[in-house]
This record gives C-alpha cells, structure tokens and sequence, in this order.
C-alpha cells in the first residue's frame, strides 16, 4: 500500500526536480574534470597567448617608459584604472552569491556559487596586476605596503590609495581562503575517482578531507564565519575603489554618492558577467539540471535591482550637477553627454540603464540567449561607465587651457585584451581542475533518497 | 690532513663570500670615478657657480648676459643687471642661447668639401687653402655677414679693405624701410629709439615690439612701465592698428583691424586730423595730409571715419603718445612710405624728441636686400671668394633672388658658421666660428653704451672652433699684411684702450689699463657718452614721390593676403635647431614644432576647414601645406604663416620641421630702402582633406567665465592716493563677515570646514586651518610666495625657456606635445575675451603663466600614498622625485593641471647637450611626477649663504627665481609673504589681487595673481 507520507518540501521548492540521486550529482559534476576536449585546447591556447600578449605589451611599457600608453595630461588615468576597476567590480558577485546569499539562506545560490567565487578569485588576480601596470615606476609599487624599514618611511594613510591597497589585498585573500575552503569536500570527492598526478593534487589540496562528522561540523562553522567576514568586503572594497575618485575633487568624480553607486554597479556587473560565463558552462559540460531557468531568474532580477539603483545614480548625477549651479560641474556632466567622448556615455546608458529594463518581462528573464546577450551588454556598458567616469571627467576639468583629449594606445588595448584572457586562462583551468559546481552543498538541498519511498516501494 | 672542510673554517669563508658578494653588488652597474683636480683651475670652486658677464649675441639688440657657469661650464644665461638694455631680463631666444652653445649639430672641426662631401681637414691646411683663393681671388672677394659687434665689423672691413674686397650685413629681420624714412623725413640715417616709459598712448601699427622687433626686452619693459597702473589711478594705453595680432598685439587695449597695407592711410589720416586740430606743422608734407583724410583712409582701411578721427584727437588729447611703424610683417611694397606716415604722425602730435628720440642709434647696420643682390650679381665672375658670416640667406631669401645661384656659381665658397646651415651647407670651406659664449667681441647698440663680449667659458672641446677674428688675423698674416694683434682678444684690448679714451673721466678712472679693463669686464658694460637728444629737427619732403596707397600684390586672383610675419620663437628660422625655442609654445598660437597657418575663423568656415585641416596655400611663387589654426586675430582676408620653419640642413631638430613661407614669395624689392618685400602676394588656400593632430597646448581658449584669468575696469579701481578701500567704511558688510565668520568657525570646529580669508595680505598667513600650520616650527619659518601681476605680464614666454634651462626641464619632441605631454612647469595661458577682427573695438585677451600654485590646502598632497608630494615648513609644495612611484593621482587631483609626468626617460639628450643641466637639479627618470619647484635650488642657496654669513637673515629679493629673474615686463615678484615689509607682501596687498580658483576650491594658493586692468567695464567673475 502506498501510504505515502505527503512531506512538505522545503521553502523555495527544490531547485533541481530532474536530479534525483546525490550519486548523479558526483557523476556529473566530476566528469567534467576528465580529459579536456579539443574545444578547451583551442581556447586554452587563445587564452594563452593573450596572456603572453599582454606581459608582452607590459614588458615592453617597462622597458620603454610609461609613454607607450596613451595616457597623458590631463587624463592621467585610463584604460587601466579603468580595467582595473571593472575587475574589482566584476569580483564583487562571487562573494555576494556565496556569502551574503548564503547567509539569506537563498537556496538558488548552490549551483553557481562556486563558478561566482572562482570568477571573484580571477577577477581580483586581473584587477589586482592593473595598479602594477598602471604605476610610472612598478618596481618600487611594494612602497605602497606599510612595511617596516630602516627610514621609518610609511605610506600616506590619508591617500585613497592606501586604502585601496588595503582593501583590495583583504578582499583577495578572504576571498580566496573563502572560495578554497568551500572546495575542500568536493576536492575529496575528485580524490576519489581522479589517477595520477591529478590525484596527488587532490590529495594534497583536499587537506585529508574524510567527511567525519566532526569535520562537517567544523567546517559548517568556519564557512558561516568566513561568510560574515566575507559579507562586509563587498560592501567596503568598493566603497573604497569608489574613493580612489570621491575624495579627489574632479568634477565628476566628486560626489558623496559613489560608495553605494559603485557598490551597487559592481554587483550588477559582477552578476551579469556570473550569467556571462555560467551559461556558456552549462551548455558546454551539460550542466542544465543544475543551473535552470529559476536560478537565471533569480539572477536577472537581482541585475535588475542593481541596474536600476545605477541607473538611479547616473540620474542623480546629472540631476546634481544642473542643481549645483556651478559652472564647472556643468560642463563636466554636459561635455559627458555631448562632448568628445558622447559616444561612451551614450554606451554606457543604453548598456546600463535601458537594456537591463528588459528584465521587467518574465520571458526575457527565462530566455537563455536573451539573457547571455544582455549580460554582455552590460559588461560593455560597465566598463564604459568606468570609462567615462574616469577618462571623461578628466579631460575637462578646472582650467579650460588645460584641458585635452585621451586617445587609448595600441599597449593599452593590448593589455586591455590580455586581462581577458588572463582572466580566462584561470577560468579554463578552474573548469577542469576544479568542480565548476559544488557538490556537497548540491546535494544538501536535494531531497534525501529515500525519501518519498515506502519500504515496501 | 683531509680535504674535510671544518665547520669553523666553512663559516669563515662563507661570511667574507657573502660580505664581499654583498658589498660588489651594491653599485649601480656602473663604476664611476671621482678624480679630484691635481691642479685646481682659478675661479673654479666645486659646487659654487662662478658668474661672467658678457653679451647675448643672438640679434641686434645686444642684450647684457650674466653668465652663470658651474665647473667650467655654462649652465645658464640672465640677464646683466647693470645694463642699460637688457636691465636685468633676457628674452626667450636670449634664454636659448645654451643650446646653440652645446648644439650636438655643430661642426666637429673644419671642413673642405671635395667631390661634394665634407672631409674634416686640419686648421692649418685650411687657412693654407683659404689664403692661396684669397690671392688668387685678388679684390674680388665679398663677405656676407650678420650683425656683428663694432670690432669684429672694424677688423672685417679692415681686412677687406687691404684685400680690395666688400662687406655686406644682411640680416632678414633688418628695419631698412623704417631706416630710410628716418633718413627721408629726419635727414638722420639712424633707426629711431623708442621711449615707451614715457607714452601713456601707443599705437602700434603692427611692429611686434615685444616678440622680435629691434629690442623686445629693452621695449618689453618700458612697454610695462607705460601701461602699469598708477598710484593716480590711470595707465598708458596701447592700441593695435594691424590686420594680424602678433604677441605684442594681443597685448592691446583696442584694435583696429585695418586692411593689410592701409597703415599709411591711416596714420596720414590721423596726422592729417592732429595737424587741423593745432598739432606741429607737417611742412611739406601738408597737401599729402589733405589727401589723406579720415574717409579717404576709411575706405582703404575698412574702418570707420569716426574711429580714425577719435583714435587722432586721443593721440594728442592722451598723450605723451606714440606711433611705430609696421614692423617686418607689414615690409609691403609701400614699406618706406608706411614708416615715413608714422613718423609724420609722430612729428606733428610733437612725439619726436620725447616719446620718439633720434639719439644717433644705428643699432641695426644691416644694409638692405637690394645691396646684397647687387653684390652677389657680381659673384659668379672670376675667382670670386664668397664669404658667409653669421648669416643665411639661402633660406632667409626666397627661392626666386637667385641668391643660392648666385652663390654657388662662386669660384670658392667659405661659410664660418659654427653649426649647419643652408648657406653653410652650400659652402666649400667651413671654418667653424665660434659660438658667442666661447669668443670675444664687442657690442655697441646705441652709440653711448658699450659692453664686451667675453668667453664664459672654454671652448666645448668637441668642436675644434676658432673665432672668425682669430681667422682673420691668421689669415692677413699668411696674406703678409699683419694687422698687428696675434689674437682677436689682443686686437679687441686695444680697441677698447682706444675706446677708454673717450670715456667721462668718472668712469675711466680704476687705475690702469689692466685694471681698468678687469673693471669693464666685470660689469661687462661701458657708457662712454650720455644720450644725445639732438633738436627736433624740421620735417624733410621725400626726393621722389611715394605712394601712401595700399600695395600691389602678387598673385591677382588669390583670396587671401599672405601675412609672414618673424616668429617670437625661432625669429627668422636661426634658432629652429634648438629643442627649447622648437618646443616653446608659439605665445600667440599655442603650437610648438610645426608650422600652422593663421585664418580668421569667417574664412575658415567658407573654406569648410576645421583647427588642424591641412590646407593648400599656393601663390604663383610657390605652394605649400601646412595645418589651419583658426584665430580671431586676423582680419578676414588675410593669412598668416611664420617664418623660421621648413629648414633642409640645420639640423636634427630643425630639419622636416615646419614650412618656410619664403618659398611663397617673389624677391620682390621695396622702393626706396632696398628692403625685402614680405607682404608681397595673395594667395590661395584650400584644404587637402588631411587632418593632423596639432601639436598644440591649448585645450580652450574660452574661460568660460571662470576666474582664472581674471581683469577689472580701470575705472573700478580705487585710487590708492585716497584713503582705505571704501568697503572697509560699510559697517553692514564688517558685521555680515563677522557673523559668516562665526558660522565657519563652528563649520571648521566640525572638521569640514575652512574660512577663506577674502584678503590676501600678509596678516591672513599663516592661513587658518591651512597645511601651513600642520607643521612644527612652521610659524619661525617664511612662507615662500609670488606675485604675478596680469597687467604687466605680455605673455612672451620668456619665463618658460628661463624655467626649462634652470630647471632641467626637458623637452619631448612634437608627437609628444601632440598628445598632450609637453613638460613646461609653466603654461602661458591665452583666453580670448574680447576679440573681434570685423570691428574697430576694445581687446581683451588675457595672458597668464600657469605655475604651481603651491597651495596651502594642496589637493596633490593627501593623495599621494607616499608623501612623494609633500608640503616643506616654509610653504613650498615640494616634489620628492626619488619616492615618487607614479600612480599621477596627484596629476588628477590638482586643478590646476601644472604638475608633469614624465612618460618617457626625456634627459638622454645627445651629448653635448646634457652639458647644460643644471648641477643643482636632479635629473628625473621616466615614471616620476614633477612641477614647479619655486627653484627651491635657489632659495637653499641663499638659505645657504645666509647661513655661512654669520647666520644672517636672508634679504628680501634675495631670492629670484628663475622665471622672475628673466621677466622684463617685472610682472612676477617673489619671497617671503609672512615678512610684511617684503616686496611681494606689498605687491599681494592690492585690491586686484586674487587667487586662482580659491574661492571655489579652497587651495590657498601661494601664487597670487593682480587682475589684469582694462579700460572697458568687465563682466562680474571675469
């Protein structure tokens, strides 16, 4: 007799209904990590070579002089504060995703947290080579460090960038010890079936993991407090970058709101380009029983809400500036608009503030390839923003004759491109090193196995 | 005993292996050697500057030079204080003269040319060869020189004179056409001297007295002095009546954009009203007046009546005034009528005498075009020896004289220039002279001022040189007609004993001749006579008529009048292979390297070109291409082009450079001086559909009512003799700041908020809540300040060249200035306010140099995460170029934009230019942020000094940077503000003062600046 006990599911309704068996979850998952295709080679190799590209290019800034970029007076910030910032921004959905969310008890998160988090660990690896590439005399960058010396010399703890050194290197270690920590059992679930050298990897990298009681116990408990930790970051780390412009006193960058503006455009970029790179993974290692149209509705709705509190800001800013009165911020946010440099705040408006009003449709929102080419566009639209905040309000500032324009050099789209595929490259090696999904906290919300089962059934 | 090593032992030679690894690898990879002197030279100390007079040797003006050399060698120029011309200053191209001195370009040694190429020979095979064509030349031998001082000149036409042989000067930028219509009107062959202190109503009818004409410095300041606010509340006014604006038109208060060649017209038009109106009799030249009356001048002129009329009776009723001619610009084919017109006005408005002296200055000795065309004519015949001294005609001419013909059908050819030239180039023989810095000589610009010309030091031992005086002497002896001297120093001492004799008895006295001569070297200048102002003498007519008309113009069915002016920079081409006059924004157009052409914006748009359009300029002489710069300043219908760019053969950094407009213009002569004619042709203009990028440094030329440059109506101004500033009297305004003051205070105790003080007197330092208190100590300390006053400031940029020469500033080449990356500490800014070219009107463009404003809240100074931008005790925003990393936010951050990247490694310049770098500067390396220093260098000399004498205060005006040092116009004072008694304390305490962007920004500039004073009312924040 089938007396089956009606057990309610848990809230928020199981997020995988074609998953039945947590060993499902293992096959799936670690085949992932066997041998790389043909496909993987080639962009690989693409990605390689970008990579030598762009040391190519900075090897040759190095040794010729900053001059080969295109940087000059006045705008003495460009595409590489500009990358640099991008990457900071695209690292902040990892740790939204798998920290605060995780904390929110969002049960949408399992599935692609763990390719956000490796994408934050990336992204911040890209940002973090951009004040290197960006300083006149990288060699004595490590002056920046507050490190005990013999001439009792320390940095400015006034500059902004301090702070940002601060903040940057915070952010990458948490969130590397974070993401790494979150792996550790399902690297002992790759020990398992790999060979080789790749099972001496996992060996060590998987620390002994057995999965004893008492290690889920531990583990349980330093993943919350590492969450809590982590949770503050993404707040603070672009609040930060944010005041590398706020408190200097370019009109345009100027403005009290840019600490939750920048906070709130990072998250929106980071997740449009966590629906950049997930939907071309689940489709290349069949992971669509993981990663459904539910959980990229989830994430459209949160670009959504971040799209429009930056779209919000960009208003404000205009607004501000006509309020002001100053002639000054006038011209700075008019010559933004209708200047030499309309084109990018035309890209960056369109971009972010119209494209993702698209999401308001459930259609749109539960359409795959709509979805993967407006995460595109916001990835172009959000560097943009980075573009004209930096470059643009620069070129015009205080002193008419002064003011100039800012044309990228061939290096610096060089390096421009290479931090793509430096990006790139740790992301290849992630997809096959590492399982792209994760399987224990998979497996937690998947219903227990026997459940719904009789004894007799 | 066994190879084993003991512990002991192995930690022995471990430690002195890795001590001494240690110790080797603590160099820099290159070993360097210091080797004191055996023998210590005189007047060398190590690491103290050992000053020479002498004279600046670049142009007719023969401007006194302090020399300043740092261990044998020359490292900077300033101007000779105690001479009568120069007074202290030296002007952009007089600043440059370093890089002529260690220009890498000059020729090794001498040369012959054989088989077409130059093959080095020794002096003496040369001389041997020089004197043999001599002899054979016989009496037919012809020197071309520049200007040259009175004894080398004296030598020169002794030697030729013993040869049978002639001398010609010919200088491009000669006044021939002014000359001859002294010598018409006055009977006096002399060029006028100009007393401009004296004139309280210039019109200048387009002589660019303050970039190259006759003696900019000299006229420069007393340019300054006439239209300097005075106690009594008026200022001299200047009025520009010339189709373009050069620098010295932008200065004007109004203009007059008169049709090219109508300057006659005009100034007989207003002699013609003065002479109704009761002026001086124009004796013969009355019924030319009456032809010429307001309306008649009107008509050719493009002005009103009424405008000629009231500028006329203001020439009388506002004076003393003063007229000067056209200048080079305007040598149209009516040149000599133009000045003589001038020279009427200014004799019937009673000018001469007063404003306008005829004290016998034959400053310029240069003869006319016509007689060096004449002379060469006679060249190709014969042995003919053609010499070239000091001159370069085969660029300086156009192509149509024939001169490089002429010059090369010459059966032997000697140039002495030091460094290549295109006559030099042409040459068989080159005996490199040379350069003024390393030689003796002489200058004799008026005829009461004498100064010596002495070598600064030795002779750059790259270049085997030898003065042209020296190959004189040398040569007449192989020639058997010793002169009697065995070096040019020998035959310039007696000379000079010569001259001794004519001295006034005060200033011969010093003992004897050794002694004496020791006494003239040091002050390097010697007046033998006072100026004698002879009588006015009465009015000439001309022997053959003139025509006053406009001239004819080539090229018929050309559009534009083709405007070549003399370049403020490279002057007419001789300074085009040194990188700072290259580099040096053009003061009026704001482009460096390359060539632009000048179009009234009107014109521009017909043509459909755009800033930077590559345009077709074609006369039927010529064509050329060169990028279009709109400017306001020139009157529709006219273009202009520069001279001094296009050279083939000067250069690296000369040559590919720019075009030269002389290849647009017929050899065309001016009746009756001879002259050059350079308003010659109409042109064609008509863009090629290229863009270029210009290698200019002006983002805007529309403040956009911004106070940066700011100005304030005469009449607004309060005049000083009565009593305090009448707001102080309003008790309703004292009580509104003293409760606004209140609020800030509460505002400033929260933390975010800083009172600015509204005057900036020395009683508002140490400002409040400013940096300047942070520091301990800080208020024993001065506070380092300067006075820019807009007023006097003409924009020259002769404090730019000053800046870069003192401060090792180097220079990046055009692709970089392009981008935007010139590297100047100072930016001479230029707005246009008022500037219409359609109407006779007021002028207003503002010129302000662009310095770091070492401000007391400095927005670079918190950013900088290693204090590489860190602020002194004494107020300097100080650079610390070694812990600079060069993240630039300190670039961002500073409003005021003057602080400079260096992109590159910019100082490996070619050796020997490197020569010149200042000892007491540090070379920066690529990736190190630098800006104005105040010349801190100087200040801790002085600081020094003071401190080695007894620890006595450092004197006010003690400290001179090098930017005021070279300032003619005096518009910048520096030093201590918080000293109330100091000269700049004084200058800021000034209702004019104001501080750049201040009131917006809360910087506390260090910098004041005094608003420039107009005469028509200016709108409120301008």
């Amino acid at each position: 007799m089938a007396t089956a006990v009606e057990v309610k599911e848990p809230r928020g309704a199981v997020p995988h209904p074609d998953i039945t068996a947590h060993s499902d979850v293992n096959r799936d998952v670690l085949a992932i990590l066997g041998r790389p295709g043909f496909g993987w080679w080639a962009l690989f190799a693409l990605a390689a070579s970008g990579v030598a590209l762009m040391f190519g290019s900075w090897g040759w800034q190095l040794y010729r002089g900053m001059g080969v970029a295109g940087i000059t007076k006045p705008v003495g910030w460009g595409v590489y504060i500009t990358t640099f910032v991008f990457w900071v921004g695209i690292a902040h959905s990892g740790t939204l995703v798998s920290a605060i969310l995780f904390l929110f008890r969002a049960p949408w998160r399992q599935s692609i947290y763990r390719a956000a988090e490796a994408m934050t660990v990336f992204a911040v690896m890209t940002a973090g080579l951009f004040p290197l590439i960006h300083v006149g005399r990288a060699w004595l960058a490590y002056w920046l460090f507050p490190y005990p010396n013999s001439r009792f010399l320390w940095p400015n703890f006034r500059s902004p960038l301090v702070w940002d050194v601060f903040a940057v290197t915070t952010y990458f270690t948490v969130s590397a010890t974070f993401f790494y920590l979150g792996t550790i059992p399902d690297l002992a679930a790759a020990r398992e079936r790999a060979s080789g050298l790749r099972k001496k990897f996992y060996q060590i990298t998987s620390l002994g993991w057995r999965g004893t009681d008492r290690e889920w116990h531990h583990f349980g408990k330093a993943y919350i407090y590492l969450a809590a930790l982590a949770t503050p970051l993404v707040l603070s780390v672009h609040s930060v970058v944010s005041w590398d412009f706020a408190m200097a006193i370019v009109p345009g960058w100027h403005a009290t709101i840019f600490a939750p503006y920048f906070v709130a455009g990072a998250i929106f970029s980071g997740m449009a380009m966590v629906i950049t790179l997930t939907i071309p993974l689940r489709k290349v290692f069949g992971l669509e029983a993981y990663l459904t149209t539910k959980h990229y509705d989830a994430m459209a709705k949160l670009v959504m809400l971040t799209g429009l509190i930056v779209l919000y800001a960009y208003l404000t800013e205009f607004f501000m500036a006509w309020y002001s009165g100053e002639e000054i911020e006038r011209t700075a946010f008019w010559e933004r608009l209708f200047g030499s440099y309309w084109w990018a705040a035309w890209v960056m408006l369109v971009c972010n503030g119209i494209v993702p009003l698209t999401l308001w449709f459930k259609r749109v929102r539960h359409s795959i390839p709509a979805l993967f080419v407006i995460s595109i566009f916001i990835n172009i639209g959000m560097w943009f923003e980075r573009y004209v905040i930096i470059v643009v309000s620069q070129h015009k500032e205080y002193v008419p004759f002064a003011w100039g324009v800012y044309r990228p050099s061939i290096v610096e789209m060089s390096i421009l491109l290479g931090s793509f595929a430096w990006f790139g490259f740790w992301f290849l090696l992630f997809t096959r090193l590492l399982p792209p999904v994760a399987i224990a906290e998979l497996k937690e919300v998947l219903p227990a196995p026997m459940r719904r089962r009789t004894h007799d059934g | 005993m066994s190879g084993v090593i003991k512990r002991r032992d192995f930690l022995k030679v471990a430690g002195v292996s890795g001590a001494g690894a240690t110790l080797t690898a603590c160099n820099t990879g290159e070993v360097e050697k210091l080797l004191p002197y055996v023998v210590p030279p005189e007047d060398i100390t190590p690491g103290v500057a050992t000053w020479y007079t002498t004279v600046c040797g670049e142009c007719a003006a023969g401007c006194g030079v302090w020399a300043r050399t740092r261990e044998g060698r020359a490292v900077k120029l300033e101007g000779n204080r105690g001479h009568p011309i120069s007074q202290g200053a030296l002007c952009q191209r007089g600043q440059s003269s370093l890089q002529g001195l260690y220009n890498p370009d000059r020729y090794a040694g001498p040369m012959l040319r054989e088989g077409g190429v130059l093959q080095a020979v020794t002096w003496d095979e040369a001389e041997t060869l020089f004197a043999q064509r001599l002899e054979a030349a016989g009496s037919n031998v012809l020197l071309i020189t520049g200007h040259t001082g009175p004894t080398l000149s004296g030598l020169f036409d002794r030697f030729l004179a013993g040869l049978g042989g002639r001398r010609i000067e010919y200088e491009a930028l000669s006044e021939a056409p002014l000359r001859e219509a002294a010598r018409i009107v006055f009977g006096q062959d002399v060029l006028p001297h100009y007393q401009f202190s004296d004139a309280q109503l210039i019109v200048s009818f387009g002589a660019d007295f303050l970039d190259t004409w006759l003696s900019p410095v000299e006229y420069g300041r007393g340019f300054a002095r006439a239209t300097a606010v005075t106690g009594a509340g008026t200022k001299g006014q200047f009025v520009a009546v010339t189709p373009r604006l050069s620098l010295t038109g932008l200065n004007a208060d109004e203009w007059l954009p008169i049709a090219p060649g109508a300057e006659s017209a005009v100034a007989l038009a207003m002699a013609s009203v003065v002479a109704e109106s009761g002026g001086g009799g124009a004796g013969p030249y009355e019924e030319i007046l009456e032809a010429y009356t307001p309306e008649e001048a009107a008509r050719l002129s493009g002005l009103a009546p009424e405008v000629i009329r009231r500028l006329a009776e203001r020439f009388v009723s506002e004076g003393p005034s003063l007229a000067i001619g056209p200048g080079v610009a305007g040598h149209h084919r009516n040149a000599t009528a133009a000045n003589l017109a001038v020279l009427v006005l200014n004799a019937v408005a009673g000018n001469v005498g007063q404003t306008l002296q005829l004290d016998g200055w034959a400053g310029q000795r240069a003869r006319p075009y016509t007689e060096l065309q004449q002379a060469m004519q006679g060249s190709g015949a014969g042995e003919h020896v053609v010499m070239v001294h000091g001159s370069n005609p085969a660029y300086t001419l156009p192509a149509a004289s024939g001169f490089r013909e002429a010059f090369q059908q010459a059966a032997f050819r000697v140039s002495f220039a030091s460094a290549p030239d295109e006559t030099a180039e042409l040459a068989d023989l080159i005996l490199p002279d040379l350069h003024y810095l390393e030689s003796w000589g002489d200058s004799n610009p008026r005829p009461s001022i004498y100064a010596v010309q002495q070598p600064v030091m030795r002779p750059v031992p790259m270049f085997d040189g030898k003065q042209t005086g020296d190959i004189v002497l040398s040569l007449s002896a192989r020639l058997g007609r010793d002169i009697g001297a065995a070096t040019f120093h020998d035959y310039l001492r007696s000379a000079w004993d010569e001259l001794r004799m004519s001295v006034p008895a005060e200033q011969a006295a010093g003992g004897t001749g050794d002694a004496w001569w020791r006494g003239v070297l040091k002050s390097g200048v010697l007046r033998t006579t006072t100026d004698q102002v002879s009588a006015t003498p009465a009015l000439r007519a001309p022997e053959s008529a003139l025509s006053f008309d406009p001239p004819e113009l080539d090229g018929e069915n050309g559009d534009y009048t083709l405007i070549v002016y003399p370049s403020a920079r490279l002057y007419d081409g001789r300074f085009a292979n040194r990188p700072w006059l290259a580099e040096l924004p053009d003061p009026v157009a704001k482009i460096a390297w390359h060539a632009w052409v000048e179009m009234h914006p009107d014109d521009a748009d017909r043509i459909g070109a755009r800033n930077g359009d590559v345009v077709r300029v074609a006369s039927p002489h010529g064509s050329l291409q060169a990028p279009l710069l709109r400017y306001p300043g020139i009157r529709p219908g006219a273009v202009a082009i520069s001279m001094g760019g296009g050279h083939t053969a000067m250069g690296r950094f000369a040559d590919g450079n720019g075009v030269n407009p002389m290849t647009l213009l017929p050899a065309a002569v001016e009746q009756p001086s001879g002259a050059l004619v350079y308003m010659a042709t109409k042109v064609t203009v008509e863009p090629t559909g290229v863009w270029q990028r210009m290698a200019t440094i002006e983002g805007a030329d529309d403040q956009r009512g911004r106070p940066i440059a700011s100005a304030v109506e005469l009449a607004a101004l309060s005049v000083v003799s009565e009593s305090a500033s009448p707001e102080a009297d309003d008790p309703g305004k004292e009580e509104h700041t003293a409760a606004e003051h209140e609020e800030l205070q509460e505002l400033n105790l929260g933390g975010g908020f800083v009172p600015v003080p509204t005057d900036g007197g020395p009683e508002a330092y140490p400002l409040p809540g400013s940096q300047y208190g942070e520091y301990a100590g800080a208020h024993e300390m001065p506070r380092w300040a300067m006075a820019i006053d807009m007023e006097k400031c003409t924009g020259c940029s002769a404090c730019v060249v000053a800046c870069q020469a003192e401060n090792n500033v180097p220079w990046v080449g055009e692709e970089m200035v392009a981008m935007g990356r010139s590297m100047a500490w100072i930016r001479l800014e230029r707005y246009y306010e008022i500037i219409d070219a359609t109407h006779a009107g007021p002028l207003d463009v503002r010129l302000l140099p662009m310095l770091c404003q070492h401000c007391g809240n400095a927005p670079c100074e918190p950013v900088c995460p290693v204090f590489a931008s860190y602020h002194t005790p004494d107020g300097i925003n100080a650079q610390v170029y070694n812990r600079c990393v060069g993240t630039r936010y300190c670039a961002n951050n500073c409003p005021y934009k003057v602080r400079v990247f260096n992109w590159y490694t910019y100082t490996d310049v070619p050796e020997p230019m490197n020569w010149q770098y200042n000892p007491d500067v540090t070379i920066r390396e690529d990736g190190v942020m630098e800006k104005c220093s105040f010349c801190v260098q100087r200040i801790r000399e002085v600081e020094n000094r003071a401190a080695l004498e007894g620890g006595r205060p450092v004197a006010d005006g003690e400290v001179v940077p090098a930017c005021q040092q070279t300032c003619s116009a005096e518009a910048i004072v520096f030093g201590n503000i918080r000293d109330p008694k100091s000269r700049v304390a004084q200058v800021v305490a000034n209702e004019r003062t104001y501080r750049v962007l201040d009131e917006f920004i809360n910087t506390q500039p260090a910098v004041s600046y005094l608003k420039k004073v107009t005469f028509h009312p200016v709108a409120a924040g301008h």
